[in-house]
């Protein structure tokens, strides 16, 4: 245990720029123990030991760090405290009443604002917990799965800095055939400009488990998100995963997320990217037992000066094993975005099943798609296809469509939504839909 | 009583010309069969009167009731009561039969300007469209009357229809769009017997005394269900020659050899 020797926020007020102090005055605020700390501190000393990205990484040739500067953010939000729900912002309310919760959470800067419990989930063994109180609460279960096993904190720059300054996010846990029917929302509003967030997701899910979770974020004017979500899916789970991410503009975001999943088990991770001025995501599915079934479908609509990066992975480690990607993007104005994935196909991985298709609609011609797929295949019995289009919108479907009757604008504007429709469809919430609809209307119109 | 009148038209595609002096005039009540080789440059009119932008327009002009249409856009046109249901029906992803037609519908029957105006409200997406249930309601009793399958207003427009699905799609569309004047550009062309009687009934009973066909077509077949008022032979960008039904069957024995033959350039003028 540590002792807390000064009340937190002067804590983290004495302490300023990114350094071992702020790590441990950001461990000290949130009372944490000691092995949480010295977590922290290790996840500090490999990100200080770590380059950071050149453009010379193949990950980093398409998407440079031109003008970001670690320093030019505050490390660490404070955390405002709890309120009722009648308190949170118009906006918050609106986001929390549109969708039909199980329970959520409302987070804002760097701690939880407010959780509200629809169903008994504890009653069922069900956690759905801030990941801050989870540490308190559920040492073992968190020290057990909390960056050991899909992300580890020495996998890239942004994963060790997160795990050392990690400050908002859900810990999900289900029981062996645990079922939550409805959603568990999860909203992040980093509403301070110029911080640093670290957002994290921990979904762990025994044998024949079923849960939806839906990751909403929002915010981050001039600051830096680098978040990391880890799904950990037991045999025969059924997981759908949204993270929603609609940052302001000028928002610096990254992201690493994985999935591992055991035999049998069941995943559909819908990753959306409208905000943001840059955006670099690695999204790896795992499947490491046979039989396992995961769909990764994407979003992204960047339009301005927005670049939006996705670099996806999907490694079948064991036969018969089933992965279906899409990630469709439209782009306007000057942005730019750049898909790069991979199929990794091991030894073993006999009856492998793989898709991977991304498509770009290009509404400008000053924007720009790079779109880099990839296949690496060392088993032999296995189908895998992939395949990357960049096209603008067809002037056959317009005059089609404007022969019936639609102004040029209504059709192109059906057409792009159109567009976007094969990865909608598979939108497993009903209000989620619509939310993205609407953006998509938004960003349509200007 | 409506008019549409095609007078003299002359258009090119890339520079090369195809329609090289058109002249047409179709009445309401009137149903004009428009018969010709392939390549002959038939589809290309139905387009050119579509208002196709692939299509530069050289002389001559179309008029709707005396008043040209050339400087519309093809929604405008559509507006103006045409509907041309086309020979090769496009595939448009992710925009659902239902979704679209309701636009359409809306726009075609001037919810847009009526609600704008009535409401105060502008630019709100969905706000000027025809009422959800109203349009249901139509668009299921018109599903059923025309043969198409109720799932088809949910399905992605001509996205994996067969010919003859994308057919029965295009004039139930031109039911609800409810045209003075309808273009059907081979509605008959790949279609079995089945599906080539469900089309014709539709054109039937969509042919009454305040709307005009042009029905494009190679072949007697549909004729045989529809039954023209006029008939005319297309060859070479142009009508070469016009009469009653009996002329369709006279192409049938003859073939379209004989057109050549006798208004192609090697023809000796009579
Ligand atoms: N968009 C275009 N670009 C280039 N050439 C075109 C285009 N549209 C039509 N043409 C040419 O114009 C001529 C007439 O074509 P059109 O499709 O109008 O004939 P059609 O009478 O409808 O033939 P079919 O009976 O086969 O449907 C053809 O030589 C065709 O290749
Ligand atoms: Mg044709």
């Amino acid at each position: 245990m540590s002792v807390l020797v000064k009340e937190p926020e002067a804590i983290v007020h004495a302490v300023q720029g990114f350094s071992a102090d702020t790590v441990r005055a950001h461990s000290a605020a949130r009372n944490e123990p000691a092995w949480m700390l010295e977590f922290r501190l290790a996840a500090w000393r490999q990100f200080e030991a770590m380059p950071w990205p050149e453009s010379t990484d193949e990950a980093w040739r398409r998407t440079r760090l031109t003008g970001f500067d670690l320093n030019q953010f505050t490390p660490v939000a404070n955390a405002a405290g709890k309120v009722e729900k009648g308190e949170l912002s118009k906006l918050l309310q609106a986001e929390l009443n549109e969708m039909d919760s199980a329970a959520s959470m409302v987070f804002e800067d760097s701690g939880l604002r407010n959780s509200v419990f629809h169903a008994r989930l504890e009653d069922h063994g069900v956690i759905f917990a801030d990941l801050q109180s989870a540490v308190q609460q559920y040492p073992d279960l968190v020290r057990k799965y909390f960056m050991t096993e899909a992300v580890k904190p020495d996998l890239n720059k942004f994963t060790a800095l997160h795990a050392a300054l990690w400050d908002t996010g859900a810990f999900v846990y289900v029981p062996a055939n645990g079922r939550v029917t409805l959603p568990l929302q999860i909203i992040l509003n980093q509403a301070t400009a110029g911080v640093g967030g670290y957002h994290h997701t921990l979904v762990v899910t025994e044998q024949g488990a079923e849960v939806t979770v839906v990751d909403d974020l929002l915010g981050a004017k001039d600051g830096l998100q680098a978040s990391v979500v880890e799904l950990i899916i037991g045999a025969g789970s059924v997981v759908r995963y949204m993270n929603l991410q609609d940052f302001d503009h000028s928002a610096w975001n990254f992201l690493t997320g994985r999935a591992v999943l055991s035999r049998d088990a069941d995943l559909r991770w819908i990753q959306v990217s409208w905000g943001s001025r840059l955006t670099k995501a690695f999204l790896d599915v795992d499947l490491m037992g046979a039989g396992g079934h995961a769909e990764l479908l994407g979003i992204y609509f960047p339009t301005g000066d927005q670049h939006i990066d996705h670099q996806t992975l999907q490694i079948h480690r064991a036969p018969h094993c089933f992965s279906d990607l899409l990630f469709n993007g439209a782009l306007k104005d000057k942005s730019r975005s750049v898909y790069m994935g991979v199929i990794q196909v091991h030894p073993g991985a006999q009856k492998t099943d793989a898709y991977q298709r991304n498509g770009n609609l290009i509404l400008d011609p000053t924007a720009r798609a790079d779109s880099i797929p990839g296949l690496e295949i060392e088993a032999d019995d296995v189908r895998c296809t992939h395949g990357a289009t960049a096209a603008q919108v067809e002037e056959e479907y317009v005059f089609y469509l404007m022969a019936r009757g639609l102004t040029r604008a209504q059709a192109e504007r059906m057409i792009v939504q159109g567009f976007f429709q094969a990865v909608l469809d598979r939108v497993p919430v009903e209000s989620v839909v619509h939310k993205l609809e609407r953006v998509i209307e938004r960003k349509i119109g200007g | 009583m409506s008019v549409l009148e095609i007078r003299n038209l002359h258009a090119s595609v890339e520079e090369r010309e195809i329609l090289k002096g058109v002249n047409l005039t179709l009445r309401s009540g009137e149903i004009h069969a428009l018969m010709g080789p392939n390549g002959s440059g038939k589809s290309t009119l139905a387009y050119v009167i579509a208002g196709h932008p692939h299509y530069t327009v050289t002389e001559g002009d179309i008029l709707i009731d005396g008043e040209s249409i050339l400087e519309m856009e093809p929604d405008e046109r559509t507006k103006a009561g045409l509907f041309l249901a086309f020979q090769y029906p496009v595939a448009v992803p992710g925009v659902s039969v239902a979704n679209f037609l309701r636009t359409a519908v809306s726009n075609v029957r001037g919810y847009t300007a009526q609600q704008t105006e009535a409401e105060g409200r502008s630019g709100v997406i969905g706000s000027n469209l025809m009422p959800m249930r109203e349009f249901r309601k139509e668009l299921n009793e018109k599903m059923k009357e025309y043969n198409v399958d109720p799932s088809f207003a949910r399905r992605y427009l001509n996205d994996g229809f067969s010919g003859g699905e994308k057919k029965r799609t295009e004039v139930l569309q031109m039911a609800m769009l409810e045209p003075k004047f309808a273009i059907m550009d081979e509605s008959d062309s790949g279609l079995d017997i089945d599906a080539l009687r469900v089309v014709a009934d539709g054109i039937n009973k969509l042919a009454t005394p305040e709307r005009g066909f042009l029905l494009i077509t190679h072949y007697q077949r549909l004729l045989n269900y529809v039954k023209p008022h006029y008939v005319s032979i297309f060859y070479d960008g142009r009508v070469v020659m016009t009469g009653g039904p009996e002329i369709a069957h006279m192409l049938e024995e003859k073939g379209y050899g004989w057109v050549e033959r006798e208004f192609g350039a090697e023809a000796v003028p009579a």
